[in-house]
């Protein structure tokens, strides 16, 4: 530990000088920019420049404009406002400041002249000068900067060709020079291998991350195997997956023929009621099935248990084509492109909203995975979700139910790690489906995006309920669409391990001084790429204050062991012999078909021939009932469940429930800016605000009971004509403890932060320092002169073993 | 006052289905016999009763219900429950006149009477002859309220089907309406500090005036209403204006707001067109002169009939709008759920209330931009009129954003303007349809819209505004209830007792935290004209377009001029009003009640502390005793620590048979409405920041 932090501490004190170096090298491209500087990250080079540029701010922002210098470097489009801080040298770079965007974000740029509005390409040529440039990007933010009529007519002609000229727009290949102008320098380079994991969240990277997942979730039966360690068996599976305790993994080898592409059904989460949430392939069906392989199968399908739900993602779900066309109208209508003069009435907004679809793709996936985080509260049971490839679907609604179900998913760290379980790891194409590349559309469907806007619309409803905050999730969302992040460059683990570079190896804390790469020549195209969730290095630490609830922070508590609480369920269920019952939810109904395990269906196997039986229609009904009796959820009845911190969150998805993400898709399109309320610096949100004055009253609250003896010594030091010595000793001794007491007060006042006030009046009354303190001056200084019964009484509560134990050492 | 008795007693047999619940099966067993007595107001009279009734829990496919007796009196319908009487949880915010079975006389929009499983909407001619096996009412506040007469006696359920239909359907007269009965006192301490300004007295329009400082006339010629009837008794014209008596019978200027540059704002009444028309032009042309002497000799006249919606067009449009939102059951409200944004756009109410904001934008524009004087004009000069001039004063002055303000509005340009309340609203079941028309309801669906975009601008919050309409139904204010001040005054003398509670605004409202030097600001706009940055202005929406956008150069400044954007996703509809009854879409323990109520925790956290911190400072020797309190008052908040998304309306107590996920397993759930106690604290709800 120690020695690593003394690396960074040296590549810390070395970035500055190499900065220099390189900005002196850019000041070649920029002239002046010692008047307003910008703040480089290493090996940037600034193209262009042009002054008293006014930036339009969003209304979440503040509205109104701001002016300030505009940049255009190899990387990104950068704005410095006049009356900004003169950047600290030695601070960590961060690639983007509070008002840049990257060139490989900008999906269009438009130039606005006196008369016209032109869509400016590399090779077209302007034959005007352009009174304001409006960037229109991927991630459907509207940037908006206006030209000065001070501003040098050549700036605001070449910055725009600058700009224009560098983007990149749909070039296939032009990716890796824009990933090399951000992250290539070796100072770069050297700055990221030197960063570290956060070790907060699950990474899911090594089998340990999976043990600990199953050490959370209280499950057991299960086991981490490693057998896809080397990627043989399936390409696409992660390292490690979680199976059954008693498969060995010889035989958990034969299965891997039976599903799609080798994803076996694999255990992601447990409900605290007892059950497992799985996910797979569809079967392979043109294959023969032995004997032993049909026990496998069945082993690793029902895990421990004896009841299985299969839910099929395959039919209801939208497919990704639906999705990436969705998207595409959806992104139409609220760009207001002022480019393409299409624009959609106001009057018929909402019809052509409901047109595109993206409301009601949302609304079906919501309600697909509330569906399966009732069942799951059933407990005794697999719930394994099928989707032909299990690399879309599966996805989104495994995280979802999570999302609903697992308050720990409901804060940052915890949802880095569902996302890094369900998404990252578990395989979902980012790389096809973002396509970053653009050599094919065919692929491309922004799932994750549909996802994310799921999360929002649960966020939208239970805002309490969260850590995280809609903030986040508009970082998140906005950093799919910049390529610099391994976690989504890849499409699946094996992928990103077999980059030359070996991200996960390169992070991973070493032991000793870490050696600078100097397999740099070597490969100089490939610059090691951060994990998504670095956001220190995204983003401004004032940005990133702004992702986690200002109060209310969730507690999570201890999840439940051997999901023994709720087993109020018949027992006829599941205890009737060892082939347990198999059901398909699909269409919100279950059935039984018989082909729904192919080993099972007809004349495959003779083994299971004597004990397959049509399942009583009694355990189907009670399925339903068990679905129906969650749905119908009394929470404010029963005061148990209120507190439930299980209770899953159920969205509402009625019509006027699912909203427009208006924070994220119309941030800042032109026609609509008036919806939030400006949270710029100067005004924070009524909830900051109250938060902090609570904050600031209670750490003056604890001072000012410490004072309080300090006042009395001041108001006695002239009737007292002690020597100074003495009292300098009982001054510092206090002090001392004083200060060392507001340091434990800190983290004590900020753990309640998010109880409730009354443990906490309770805690500062009967703080155990508090008295030793005042025992303290009593005995060597105010001793016999101020008699404080009631203080006396007061600290009584106060665990009197400690007293002395503290008085011994004060003397 | 109506003996129901005396109707005749032939009893037609009514066919029904009924429906076997288990309910049924425990009535035979135990009839109640101990009726249980509504609590009256004071001056209220009870006509009829009938027992048992069942009252359906809002989805009629499941056929479940409470049991309980129905009244009908002269202020209400009410329901009460035989089952043990449910403790009102949060007593606070109960609405202090009417509770959650309460439907009073004047709150009923439409009667359905079930006949054999069709539904018939009930009318005079169906009341005579059968009565119906339930009957269905849908309220002006949107609740859905259906009541099963199967039960019992045929007599009694004759008897009250009648009472209801007759006081709630006929046209009646105003004396009947209960205001005029109801003798319950204002608390003295309501008398005694009224910041409302009702502009009843020649003071308050001086005061105006002098607030705004313009420089007009105040008339006070017409104390006696011998100008017209349907002026106030007083009120503000251009000082240019000469002899008033001259131009009987004609529209005049009236003054309703200056700008601080000195142009003004006027609307009149425009005479009616079957004039001769070269009398006619003189006449608008002594008008349009006077309007103009007021600042620079400039003036823009509006006719607004001619750009904005009929009060027809208003009227039909509503009525398709609110249909989506009566639910009678949840079935219904799933099927329409697959086209819910098309259908609401197809109604044209939202694109209606854009109109009007739209055209109030332009005359902000023309006050605020050009400096010119504004007439408006209309018909009657008392519809839209009152609509756009109240809008463009909230947009431009802040004093009418805080909730005195906004009162001394509402009463200034619609209390005092003589919008026909009476007419409008139908509060006496007149069958003329023509001139019923919820227009002051689109003026508090506009000024919602501004609430919603601007929320920190304003000191009062929505659940004010839901509350200020359903009070326009209450028949207990005399504020919503005449159709001008002539109708007002001639009524009131000729009535015995004047016990009229003269505010629509019954308890005292608590001072929120607003910032209070919000009630003395002063304007701050600076005028830049930034260059237009995009664009080409070839219509007017082109022009108010760049007038908004260079409004929104500017840092948006709460205290000075206010416009709202009128994009197609920012129009929206008024959630809380519309969906407040409809239990599938409360979000239970979410929405933004729930940041709400950590905000109302934090508060009272920080005045707790504070307190201690006084206590602290002040006195050595600390009490031990405020922890007690601190504890009292986060109970009062814990225990609303989860409340649904529809807070002050209506509670989750018994929505245990709520299905939240709608898949076709769960249609055929059942569920129970949540029709709840409604707030008349709205002041509480103040808004924040």
């Amino acid at each position: 530990m120690l020695t690593g932090s003394k690396t960074t501490f040296k590549v810390r004190q070395m970035v500055p000088d190499m900065k220099e170096r390189m900005m002196s090298h850019s000041s070649l491209h920029a002239r002046g920019r010692d008047v307003l500087g910008l703040c480089c990250l290493p090996g940037e080079c600034v193209l262009q420049r042009a002054v008293l540029v006014r930036k339009k701010l969003s209304a979440k922002e503040g509205g109104g404009w701001l002016s300030g210098t505009l940049f255009c470097t190899h990387f990104r489009v950068a704005f410095v406002p006049q009356d900004s801080q003169k950047p600290d040298d030695n601070a960590d770079p961060v690639l983007l400041g509070d008002h840049d965007v990257a060139l490989a974000s900008i999906d269009k740029v438009v130039a606005v002249g006196p008369s016209r509005t032109k869509l400016v390409t590399p090779t077209c040529s302007l034959k005007f000068t352009p009174e304001e440039l409006v960037l229109y990007c991927r991630d459907l933010r509207v940037l908006c900067f206006l030209f000065d009529r001070l501003t040098p007519d050549t700036q605001a002609v070449e910055i725009t060709y600058t700009i224009a000229k560098t983007y990149q727009p749909l070039k296939p290949g032009t990716i890796l020079s824009f990933q090399n102008a951000a992250l290539g320098s070796i100072e770069m380079k050297q700055f990221l291998s030197n960063r570290w994991h956060d070790p907060n969240m699950n990474w899911f990277e090594c089998s340990m991350g999976w043990e600990q997942e199953l050490e959370r979730t209280g499950a057991s039966g299960w086991r981490v195997s490693s057998v896809n360690d080397r990627f043989e068996m399936s390409t696409s599976l992660p390292r490690f997956s979680v199976v059954p305790q008693r498969l060995l993994d010889t035989e958990l080898k034969k299965t891997f023929a039976h599903f799609n592409e080798g994803r076996i059904p694999r255990w992601c989460w447990r409900h605290p009621h007892g059950s497992d949430l799985l996910r797979m392939a569809s079967f392979q069906n043109n294959i023969y099935h032995e004997k032993d392989d049909i026990r496998n199968l069945e082993s690793v399908l029902f895990g421990g248990q004896q009841l299985c739900v299969i839910v099929d993602l395959g039919e209801e779900m939208p497919s990704p084509a639906d999705i990436q066309l969705a998207h595409t109208r959806l992104r139409t209508l609220c760009l207001g492109d002022i480019s393409s003069s299409v624009s959609v009435p106001d009057d018929k907004w909402l019809s052509t909203l409901e047109s595109t679809r993206w409301l009601d793709y949302t609304r079906c996936c919501l309600r697909k995975a509330a569906e399966v985080a009732c069942l799951l509260r059933g407990g005794h049971m697999t719930v394994v979700l099928q989707e032909p490839e299990d690399r879309d679907m599966n996805c989104v609604v495994c995280s979802l139910v999570q999302v609903m179900c697992d308050p720990h998913c409901r804060t940052v760290a915890g949802f880095q790690s569902l996302v890094q379980k369900e998404w990252i790891t578990a395989g979902h194409k980012f790389l096809s489906r973002i396509n970053y590349h653009r050599e094919s559309d065919k692929e491309e469907a922004p799932v994750f995006l549909l996802f994310l806007d799921c999360v929002w619309q649960l966020w939208a409803q239970y805002p309490a309920r969260f850590q995280f905050t809609e903030d986040y999730l508009l970082a998140l969302h906005d950093s799919v669409h910049l390529p610099l992040f391994s976690s989504f460059l890849a499409n699946s683990q094996r992928e990103r391990c077999r980059r030359p570079q070996h991200l996960p190896q390169s992070y991973t804390p070493v032991n000793g001084l870490r050696e600078l790469p100097v397999g740099a020549p070597e490969e100089p195209v490939d610059p090691p790429f951060p994990p998504v969730w670095d956001w220190a290095l995204q983003y401004s630490s004032l940005r990133r204050s702004r992702f986690t609830q200002p109060v209310s922070q969730p507690a999570c508590p201890p999840p439940v062991l051997n999901g023994n609480l709720n087993t109020n369920l018949d027992r006829g269920w599941h205890n009737d012999g060892l082939p347990g019952s198999v059901f398909l939810l699909s269409r919100s109904t279950f059935s039984h078909p018989s082909n729904l395990l192919p080993w099972r269906s007809g004349n495959s196997g003779s083994y299971w021939k004597s004990h397959r039986r049509a399942p009583s229609s009694e355990s189907l009904s009670g399925l339903e009932r068990l679905l129906r009796a969650c749905s119908l959820s009394e929470p404010s009845e029963n005061p148990s469940t209120l507190h439930d911190p299980y209770e899953p969150l159920l969205p509402l998805l009625l019509g006027p429930c699912v909203r427009v993400w208006r924070g994220c898709y119309l941030r800042s399109a032109l026609h609509a800016q008036a919806f939030s309320h400006p949270t710029s610096s100067c005004s924070q949100h009524p909830l900051d605000q109250l938060a902090w004055e609570v904050q600031q009253l209670r750490e003056k609250l604890a001072q000012a009971s410490h004072r309080r003896p300090e006042n009395q010594t001041k108001q006695q030091e002239p009737r007292r004509l002690e020597p100074n010595l003495n009292q300098n000793a009982n001054n510092g001794t206090f002090l001392f403890s004083s200060s060392s007491r507001t340091s434990q007060q800190q983290p004590s006042s900020q753990g309640a932060a998010h109880s409730s006030v009354i443990p906490k009046a309770q805690r500062t009354a009967s703080d155990p320092p508090r008295p030793v303190q005042r025992n303290n001056g009593k005995h060597t200084f105010l001793f016999g002169h101020q008699q404080e019964p009631q203080s006396g009484q007061r600290y009584i509560p106060s665990p009197s073993a400690k007293l002395p134990k503290r008085h011994g050492n004060s003397h | 006052m109506l003996s129901l008795g005396s109707v005749g007693a032939k009893s037609t047999k009514p066919s029904f289905v009924s429906y076997v619940t288990p309910e049924e099966i425990k009535l035979e067993k135990e009839p109640p016999k101990k009726l249980k007595h509504p609590d009256l107001l004071p001056g209220e009279v009870e006509f009829c009763s009938a027992n048992p009734i069942l009252k359906y829990t809002q989805d009629d496919l499941s056929q479940r219900g409470v049991f309980g007796t129905l009244f009908c009196t002269n202020f209400r319908i009410t329901f009460i429950s035989d089952e043990k009487s449910q403790e009102e949880t949060t007593k606070t915010f109960k609405n202090k006149l009417y509770g959650e079975n309460d439907i009073p006389l004047m709150f009923v929009d439409h009667i359905y009477g079930v006949y054999d499983e069709k539904r018939k909407l009930i009318t005079g001619a169906l009341v005579k002859n059968k009565y119906p096996s339930k009957i269905i009412i849908h309220c002006k506040d949107l609740r859905v309220f259906q009541f099963c007469l199967t039960y019992t006696k045929e007599e009694d359920a004759k008897k009250i089907f009648q009472g209801i239909a007759h006081h709630c359907l006929e046209e009646k007269s105003l004396k009947c309406v209960f205001a005029f009965s109801y003798t319950g006192t204002p608390s003295p301490e309501m008398q005694r500090k009224r910041e409302t300004i009702l502009f009843d007295s020649p003071e308050d329009w001086t005061q105006e005036m002098k607030r705004t400082k313009a420089n007009c006339r105040l008339v006070t010629e017409n104390e006696n209403f011998e100008l017209s009837q349907r002026l106030p008794k007083y009120f503000v014209i251009p000082s240019a204006l000469g002899d008033l008596f001259s131009y009987q019978g004609k529209g005049f200027p009236i003054w309703c707001w200056s700008h601080y540059s000195g142009c003004a704002l006027f609307k009149a009444s425009l005479p009616p067109v079957t004039q001769e028309d070269g009398d006619f032009q003189k006449h608008f042309d002594i008008m349009i002169n006077a309007v103009a002497h007021n600042y620079l000799y400039s003036a823009k006249t509006e006719d607004l009939s001619e750009s904005l919606p009929t009060i027809q067009d208003i009227q039909q449009s509503y009525n398709k709008f609110k249909q989506f939102f009566l639910i009678e059951n949840s079935t219904d409200f799933w099927l329409s759920d697959m086209k819910w944004f098309s259908s609401l756009e197809s109604s044209g109410w939202l694109d209606i209330i854009r109109q009007c904001l739209q055209k109030a934008v332009e005359v902000v524009e023309c006050l605020e931009k050009d400096n010119t004087n504004v007439l408006i004009t209309e018909e009657e000069g008392t519809d839209l009129c009152c609509v756009i001039s109240s809008l463009v004063q909230i947009m431009l002055d802040p004093y009418y954003r805080t909730l005195m303000g906004f009162q001394s509005l509402v009463q200034k340009e619609w209390v005092a303007g003589c919008h026909a309340f009476l007419d409008r609203c139908n509060h006496l079941h007149q069958k003329d349809k023509e001139c019923y028309s919820p227009v002051f309801l689109l003026f508090l669906e506009c000024v919602w819209q501004l609430v919603q975009q601007h929320s920190p601008a304003f000191q009062f919050s929505e659940t004010y505004l839901t509350v200020l309409s359903d009070s326009v139904h209450m028949p207990v204010f005399s504020t919503f209830l005449f159709n001008s001040a002539h109708h007002r005054e001639s009524v009131l003398k000729h009535q015995r007792q004047l016990s009229l509670p003269s505010t629509a605004f019954k308890t005292p409202f608590k001072k929120g935290f607003f910032k209070d030097e919000t009630d003395s600001l002063k304007k701050m706009l600076r005028v830049k004209r930034l260059s237009r940055w995009m664009g080409s202005p070839d219509s007017t929406a082109a022009i108010s377009r760049e007038f908004y956008e260079s409004w929104q150069q500017r840092p948006l400044d709460y205290h000075g001029l206010l416009l709202p954007c009128l994009d197609g996703p920012a129009v929206r509809v008024w959630m809380q009003r519309y969906l407040r009854w409809i239990p599938e879409v409360h979000i239970l323990g979410g929405g933004s009640v729930a940041v709400m109520t950590k905000l109302m925790e934090l508060l009272s956290q920080v005045q707790d502390l504070k307190r201690v911190l006084e206590q602290r400072d002040s006195s050595q020797a600390a009490k031990p005793d405020h922890r007690p309190y601190i504890q009292h008052r986060l109970l009062s908040f814990g225990s609303s620590g989860r409340l649904p998304s529809s807070f002050p309306f209506a509670y989750s107590r018994n929505r245990s048979f709520k299905p939240i996920i709608p898949t076709g397993l769960m249609q055929c759930l059942m569920l129970t409405d949540s029709l709840a106690s409604q707030e008349d604290e709205a002041s509480s709800f103040v808004s924040l920041v």
